[in-house]
Formats: C-alpha cells, sequence, structure tokens
C-alpha cells in the first residue's frame, strides 16, 4: 500500500460511495415527502367524500339549516350544521374564559416574578396538564366536576352539559398560552425593562405597562392557537357533554336585540361539530352513505378552521412581532 | 417655567401604590397553580376511587406507613447525607399531621363534610407524597439512593418490557421470527461480527443484504416447514440467550472473564429453571413468558449489579428492593394477624388480567392494555424512523437558498401545520385512506397504528430536529475535513450525538399517542372487546378506547370504580414512559 501515497486519492468517491450516498440522500428524501404527502392525503380524503356529500345536500342547506340528525336508519335526515357551530362555540368561548386569562397570567408569573426554581418547578408541572390523555379529562369532567358544580352551585344542571367540558378544555388549553406567551415575554429585551424602572415604574407597572405590550403578537398568536386547539378538542365533550344538537331558544331584550340566555346552553347537553363526527362514526361505518359523507364534510370544516387559524396565528407572530 | 415646578407639590409624585403590586403578583401566582391545583384534586380522588381509599381503615394506612414508608423514606434522609434536608423532613411531616388534622377538622365542622375523603388520607396525599417525591430526588443524589433507585428502576422497567415482548407475541409469529432469526440474523451477525474482529470491511458491508436475505427466506419457509420447538425454546434461543450474551460481552469488556459469565449466566439459568420446571414445582410461575420476563428483566440488573460492586460505592443501596419488599411483607403480616380490614382496591391482579365484563369486580382490561402495547410498539417503530429520516434530511441535506431551500421551507411550514390539525382529523385521514381505499380494514392494529404514525409524527420531526441541531457544528466539520461523505458524518457524528435527544422526543411523542382516543373511534376501533386480538388483522381495542366505553355505563361502581382503575392504569403507563424520557434527556445532558 505505500505506493499509493505517491499520489494520495483524497477524495475516494468511488462510484459505489457516490450511489450509496444518494441512495441515503433520496431515502431521506422520500421520508420527507412523506410529511407533504400527509397534507394532501387529508385534503383529498377529506374534498373527495365531502363533494359526494355536497352533491346530495346543497352546501346552502349545510350551512343554514338549523336541525342535525344523519339518522343513519333512513328517513327524516337533516344536515345543518349550525346547531353543531353553536355547540362549538359555547365550548370554545367558555373555555377561551378559563384558559386565556389564566394562561396570560401565569405567562407573566413566569416570566416577570418567578425565581428561577420556581420556574423550573412550575413550567414541568404546567406541561402535565397538556399530556393527559383528553378522554381522562372527559371522564373528570363527567364524574367529578359536573356532581360538584352540581351539588354546590348549579342544582338544576344536567348529567352532560357543556359547562364541565369547557371548564376541562380550558384547563387542558392553560399551557398553550402561558407557553408561547411566556416565550414571547422572555424574548422582550431587559433594556425596555431596566428603561421602565428607569423612569421610576414599579414592577406591576413594568409588566403590565411594557412587557406586555412589547409581546402583544406572541400572546395573540398563542390566543388563537388555543383557541383552535379548542374547536378541535373531541373526547371530553364528546364524554362529558352528551350528544344532543340543540339550537337554543333565542329570547328578545327589552330593545328586540335577539339574546340567549348562557345557563340554557352551558347547563344543558349540547353537540359540537366534532362530537358528530364521532357520533357517525360509533354507528354502522359504511361507506357510501350520506352520513358517512357527511363525516367528512364536518371534517373539512374543522380542517380548513383550524387551518385558517394557525395560519393566522403565524402571520401574526412572524408580521406584528417587534424587533429589538 | 418647567424648572420651576416644585416636584413635591405635584399630586401623588413619588407615592407608589404597593398594595396593587402586590396583588397583582399573587394573583398571576394564583394562577399558574390554579390548573396543577385542580387537576391534583382530580387526581386525588381518582386515586381513592382506584384504590377504594374512601373506607380504608386509619389502623391498615397507619400499619403500611410504618412498615413501608417510613423506612424507605428513611433510606432517602440516609442516601441524601445532610442535616438541613433530615430536619426539614421530621419538621414537614410533623408539622403537617397536626396542620392538615386542624385545617381539616375545621373545614368539617364549619363548612361541612367533604366526600370520600378523611384527614388521614389528607395527609397522605398532601404531605407524605410531595414531602416522598422531594426526598427521592434529593436521595438519588446521593450515592447509595442513585444505586438503589437504580436498581428498582432496571428490575420494574426490565419487567415491563420482558411484558410487553411476550404481549408482542401473541399477535407476532413467533414460530416466523425462529425462522427468520436462525437463518438471517445469527448469520449476519456472525459475518458482522468476524468483520468486525478480522477488520475485513466486505463481511461488515455484507451483514446487511446477508440479514435480509435471511428474513425472505424466512418467510418464504414458514408455510412449508411445520416442525419447530416448542415456544419456551424459541424464546430461550431468540431471545434469552443473545440477551445474556450481549450482558455477559458488556462486563466482559469491563475485563472481567469469570464475572462476565456469572452476569450473563446466572440469570440465564435462573430463566431456564423457573421458565421450564416453574409450574411443575408449584411456584405459580412457569413457562415461555416468564423466561422472557426474567431473562429480560434480570440481565439488565446482573451487569448493573456487576457495575456498582465495581465501583464499591452506595453498596447498601441494593437493598432498596429488599427493604420494599420486606416492607409490604411485614405490612401484610400485621393485618393479616390482627384482622385489619383491607380496602378492596379496583386495580388489581383481576382487572390487569381478565377481559371487560358487564359485572363490575370482573371486568378487566387486558385484551385493551394487550391491543394498547401492540399498537404502540408498531407506532414506535414506523414514527421513530420516519421522524429520524425527515429530520435527517431537513437538518443535514437541505440548502438555505435555491428551490431546495424553498422546498424546505414548504416542508417546514408543512409540519408546523400538521401538528395543529385535530386529531379526529387524522381520524379521518385513517379511515378514508387505511381503512377503505388501501383495504386494512376497520379498527385493526395496522390501520390504528399507521394512522396514530401520521398523527405523532410531526411531534417526532420537531423534537428530533432541534436534537440534531444541538449537535455543535464543529463536529461536523471535524467529520468532513476527515474527508467523511455526508453520510457518513450524519451516521458517525450526529446521531450518535444526537441519539438521547431523538428517543426523548420520541418517548414523548409515544406518551400522547397512547391516550388518544378521537382517531380510534373514526377508524372503527373496538370499544370492547373480550379475548386479545390474535393477528394484526383481527379488531383491536386500547386502553383509551375502553375507558370511554366505561365512562358511558352509569352504574356507580364502573363510573366511581372500574372507570377509576382504568384512568390509573393509563396513567401509571403514561408517567412510567415520560419519566424515562425525562430521565434520558437528564443522563444525556449530565453527559456532555
Amino acid at each position: 500500500m505505500t505506493d499509493s501515497t505517491e499520489s494520495p486519492d483524497l477524495q475516494r468517491r468511488s462510484g459505489l460511495t457516490r450511489l450509496k450516498e444518494g441512495t441515503y440522500g433520496g431515502l431521506f428524501a422520500a421520508c420527507a415527502a412523506i410529511t407533504l404527502l400527509t397534507t394532501v392525503a387529508i385534503i383529498v380524503t377529506l374534498l373527495s367524500d365531502a363533494v359526494a356529500f355536497f352533491s346530495q345536500v346543497p352546501i346552502t342547506e349545510f350551512l343554514t339549516s338549523t336541525s342535525w340528525s344523519p339518522n343513519p336508519r333512513g328517513g327524516g335526515q337533516t344536515f345543518g350544521i349550525v346547531a353543531l357551530v353553536i355547540g362549538t362555540l359555547t365550548v370554545t368561548i367558555t373555555a377561551a374564559f378559563v384558559a386565556l386569562p389564566v394562561g396570560t397570567l401565569t405567562a407573566i408569573y413566569l416570566s416577570e416574578y418567578a425565581t428561577s426554581n420556581a420556574r423550573s418547578i412550575l413550567k414541568p408541572l404546567l406541561e402535565i396538564l397538556a399530556g393527559i390523555p383528553t378522554v381522562v379529562y372527559g371522564y373528570f369532567a363527567l364524574v367529578y366536576i359536573t356532581p360538584a358544580l352540581k351539588a354546590t352551585l348549579f342544582p338544576e344542571m344536567s348529567t352532560f352539559n357543556a359547562l364541565s367540558a369547557s371548564l376541562m378544555v380550558g384547563i387542558m388549553t392553560i399551557p398553550m398560552v402561558s407557553s408561547i406567551s411566556e416565550d414571547a415575554m422572555s424574548a422582550v429585551p431587559d433594556d425596555l425593562r431596566q428603561a421602565g424602572y428607569g423612569l421610576g415604574a414599579t414592577k406591576f407597572e413594568v409588566s403590565t405597562g411594557i412587557v406586555v405590550p412589547a409581546s402583544i403578537s406572541g400572546i395573540a398568536s398563542s390566543y388563537i392557537l388555543a383557541v383552535s386547539r379548542a374547536i378541535g378538542e373531541t373526547m371530553i365533550v364528546v364524554v362529558a357533554m352528551g350528544a344532543q344538537a340543540r339550537m337554543p331558544t333565542v329570547g328578545e331584550t327589552v330593545l328586540g336585540i335577539p339574546f340567549i340566555n348562557p345557563a340554557d346552553v352551558l347547563l344543558d347537553s349540547g353537540m359540537t361539530i366534532t362530537v358528530a363526527m364521532v357520533q357517525i362514526a360509533g354507528g354502522d361505518l359504511t361507506g357510501g352513505t350520506i352520513p358517512y359523507d357527511a363525516m367528512f364534510a364536518l371534517g373539512l370544516t374543522l380542517f380548513v378552521v383550524t387551518l385558517v387559524m394557525n395560519v393566522l396565528s403565524d402571520i401574526i407572530a412572524e408580521r406584528y412581532r417587534e424587533e429589538y | 417655567m418647567a424648572t420651576d415646578t416644585d416636584t413635591a407639590r405635584i399630586e401623588g409624585f413619588g407615592e407608589v401604590s404597593r398594595v396593587r403590586g402586590i396583588v397583582f403578583e399573587y394573583l398571576s401566582l394564583g394562577a399558574s397553580v390554579l390548573g396543577i391545583f385542580a387537576l391534583a384534586v382530580l387526581l386525588i380522588y381518582v386515586t381513592i376511587d382506584a384504590f377504594d381509599l374512601a373506607g380504608t381503615s386509619p389502623v391498615w394506612l397507619l400499619t403500611y406507613f410504618v412498615t413501608l414508608v417510613v423506612p424507605f423514606l428513611a433510606f432517602c434522609l440516609y442516601s441524601a447525607r445532610d442535616r438541613e434536608v433530615t430536619r426539614r423532613a421530621v419538621t414537614v411531616s410533623g408539622g403537617g399531621l397536626v396542620a392538615v388534622a386542624a385545617v381539616f377538622t375545621a373545614i368539617e365542622t364549619f363548612v361541612g363534610q367533604i366526600p370520600r375523603l378523611n384527614w388521614q388520607l389528607a395527609y397522605l396525599f398532601v404531605v407524605v407524597a410531595p414531602l416522598t417525591g422531594y426526598l427521592v430526588y434529593v436521595g438519588a443524589r446521593g450515592r447509595p439512593g442513585a444505586v438503589g433507585f437504580g436498581l428498582v428502576g432496571r428490575l420494574i422497567g426490565g419487567t415491563a418490557i420482558g411484558l410487553a415482548f411476550s404481549v408482542l407475541f401473541l399477535v407476532f409469529d413467533e414460530r416466523l421470527w425462529f425462522l427468520a432469526y436462525t437463518i438471517g440474523i445469527v448469520p449476519a451477525a456472525l459475518v458482522y461480527g468476524y468483520g468486525r474482529v478480522r477488520d475485513v470491511s466486505v463481511a461488515s458491508a455484507a451483514a446487511i443484504p446477508i440479514a435480509v436475505l435471511g428474513v425472505l427466506v424466512a418467510v418464504l419457509l414458514r408455510p412449508v416447514v411445520d416442525v419447530y420447538p416448542t415456544t419456551v425454546f424459541i424464546y430461550l434461543w431468540t431471545l434469552a440467550i443473545p440477551i445474556a450474551a450481549a450482558g455477559a460481552l458488556l462486563v466482559n469488556g469491563r475485563g472481567n472473564r469469570t464475572a462476565a459469565l456469572v452476569a450473563g449466566g446466572v440469570p440465564l439459568a435462573l430463566a431456564v429453571v423457573i421458565g421450564l420446571f416453574g409450574r411443575a414445582a408449584g411456584l405459580g410461575v412457569g413457562g415461555p413468558n416468564a423466561l422472557l420476563v426474567i431473562s429480560v428483566a434480570g440481565v439488565p440488573t446482573a451487569v448493573y449489579l456487576h457495575r456498582v460492586f465495581d465501583v464499591g460505592e452506595g453498596v447498601t443501596g441494593l437493598g432498596v428492593p429488599v427493604l420494599l419488599v420486606g416492607g409490604a411483607l411485614v405490612g401484610a403480616f400485621v393485618v393479616e394477624t390482627f384482622g385489619i380490614p383491607t380496602p378492596n382496591p379496583w386495580v388489581s391482579e383481576t382487572f390487569l388480567t381478565e377481559a371487560p365484563s358487564r359485572n363490575a369486580r370482573d371486568a378487566g382490561l387486558y385484551p385493551a392494555i394487550v391491543g394498547s402495547v401492540i399498537i404502540i410498539a408498531m407506532v414506535a417503530v414506523f414514527s421513530f424512523v420516519l421522524g429520524v429520516a425527515t429530520s435527517v434530511f431537513l437538518e443535514e441535506y437541505t440548502a438555505d437558498s435555491g428551490v431546495i431551500g424553498a422546498l424546505t421551507r414548504l416542508l417546514q411550514i408543512n409540519i408546523a401545520n400538521l401538528a395543529a390539525v385535530p386529531s379526529v382529523v387524522y381520524g379521518l385521514l385513517g379511515l378514508g385512506l387505511f381503512a377503505n381505499l388501501l383495504g386494512f380494514g376497520f379498527g385493526t392494529a395496522v390501520t390504528v397504528s399507521l394512522t396514530l404514525s401520521l398523527l405523532i409524527l410531526p411531534i417526532t420531526i420537531i423534537s428530533a430536529q432541534e436534537a440534531i441541531r444541538s449537535v455543535p457544528d464543529d463536529l461536523r466539520r471535524g467529520s468532513d475535513a476527515m474527508g467523511a461523505t455526508r453520510w457518513q458524518t450524519t451516521k458517525n457524528v450526529v446521531l450518535p450525538e444526537a441519539f438521547p435527544g431523538i428517543l426523548t422526543g420520541t418517548i414523548l411523542a409515544l406518551g400522547r399517542a397512547i391516550g388518544e382516543t378521537a382517531p380510534l373511534i373514526m377508524v372503527g376501533a373496538a370499544t370492547t372487546v373480550f379475548s386479545a386480538p390474535s393477528s394484526l388483522f383481527s379488531k383491536f381495542s386500547a386502553m383509551p378506547m375502553q375507558i370511554y366505553a366505561w365512562a358511558n355505563f352509569p352504574q356507580e361502581e364502573f363510573r366511581y370504580g372500574v372507570v377509576a382503575a382504568g384512568v390509573i392504569t393509563l396513567l401509571i403507563i403514561l408517567i412510567g414512559m415520560n419519566g424515562t424520557a425525562i430521565l434520558l434527556r437528564n443522563r444525556a445532558e449530565r453527559g456532555t
């Protein structure tokens, strides 16, 4: 082997090596392409059955009808998404009332007040909230929260109700708000805080008057993500909210403004878009029937809404981020 | 004349409201712990229900507290060797007892009865449980504690993995595995080993083709050959012996041949004896699964013991399993002798080994556990391979600019969006694509695990990317400078460095997969199956599906008993997985 030192082959790129390199590169690229294919497959799967559905049920009826009864046995089927949207909105808004303020305050505490020791304990504990399986949350809502609320605050509450499901959805989404908001708040440079203190501001004023406005794009994007998560949440509502598509009775206030009594919606059972899908899937799954296709139409609605919200959250986080 | 203004005369200047700030600070602290507190209360209640602690006599609790908990805590304190910690622990446990009892009595007299909770249980959950957690944490930093917990961890983890293996063989054909192992893997390993020892690069390179060829031949031979050894011998030949050999090699690498023989041989011999003769000798355990579990748990334990004795520090820690088992036995003996009433927990042997039933006391989770184990094993393989390959492509094989750069950004955005798609939509994908279009069937293991793999793929990829990104660039440049190709750099430098991080991310993602329910319902997984599945294409259930099914039962025994037991089982498995992941991460961080 000594004579090979005269003209060393530094490259050592034989045909075999090049082939091997190409093969591995190609394999990795193929695996990466699977993620892209997943998106395409989701869209194609949802679209193909949704199109079949809309050829049977006019899209205007789907969007405006207020009654949902996908009776698989045939007879008297109506597919109106309005009642489901109201159910989803109920859950989402109530959950937002829990998750957004609590999550924001948590983020402020973690980023501004907590010692590094407290932070290192609190953050993993908060992550646990997001790691508990949702069916377990649903069980908690049904078996512990509802009886507790019934015994104390709302005796007229029904076994399946929107309130306890929404509370659990809210608790589950707290870490989403808090972790993304806290990242945004931690990214605010210390100079700004020092400048605030220099002007004689208190810690409270610095936190609420400087840090929060400076990180508002991150906070807003965390809100949108959390709401999008709440919209897509399935098992908590399936277990705890029951499955009754209901239109709330719309009363009229003095000035003729339509008004819905929140207790009417919250204390009774209801149905969200996700519950409607699970209900159909839990029955007989035979392809080609209208209820089967309706499931995909609902899925498409859900997919589009959550996708739009995620893109929106990205845009807000990117475009309105304050650069320091 | 702004300068003339006397600052002291401006209303409120220099007066800062402290109250507002303090209120806000405590408000935000309260918000931070609100969710955690709510979850803790719910978990306490579900634990009480699952173990039937509400009706437990305080004497029973006291007995086990004295025989089991106190010695264990004492060991932790001994390991910590810190007067300050000991003082604190004694203060907290003593003061906590008084405080909890006082607060509890006050609530009961002035507010009202708290359902299914007494002050003894409250003390247990509010004081003893966090204290134990803290002391384990502190104790593990001392040498005996680290040794003891390491040993317990290996025993429990090894048993769990052994059981998981035996569950996998319910579905996967052990005879096919036997053929594939004998014809494919053993020759390939021999060739590879020869190549390594004699430094023949051709032999090393030939190993993979030989293995593939052998497995193919095995698949072809399987329908033809129909004489096989019994399951015990298949497990012995294909699993127990290689594991023991690997353990022995590991110990041998540290220099001692006799120790190597002992470390490999003793667990193997124990496994063989109990596996072959356990039942006959009336031990109550035996058969192929016992052989599997003992060898999978025993060999790593033996290797660990060797290392501990080799280092010679903290050997006292090896008494921890004895302490725990002994404490439990003494407790049981005392309870038996004095006729103390024992609780009747819902999480019991019956619950873990029986099929679901209409009768609450007979109901079990066994088929669902089997389903979950098989699904998770398959998801682990799919998502690990795909996740690592994709993240390697995105981090190592792409450029920042040009067409490839644009493609990479597209992939990156796409992955971020996929991570936020609701899981129920993935269920529809599985239903439309895998179950209907590709014909894998409704609710079969294949359909379910492919669906779940796609669901957790974005999370796996994102965490694997982070792990790969955290490998210092100097290492890559060093490897490049040695003339390594991109693949060689990736294989020899990047992946070994990033491996612990990738593994941690994958296990955490698997934790998400094991609790997912909605996609399973969508692809038509069974809510209840009465026997363990026997093939990959039979109808499957999983733990969350069974919990979902039971939660619909209106009877009290199901609501507050069986489902609670199911939830606790699921959560314990989840905690085990996530705990392993965190330990791996911590160890990797300490190593670098």
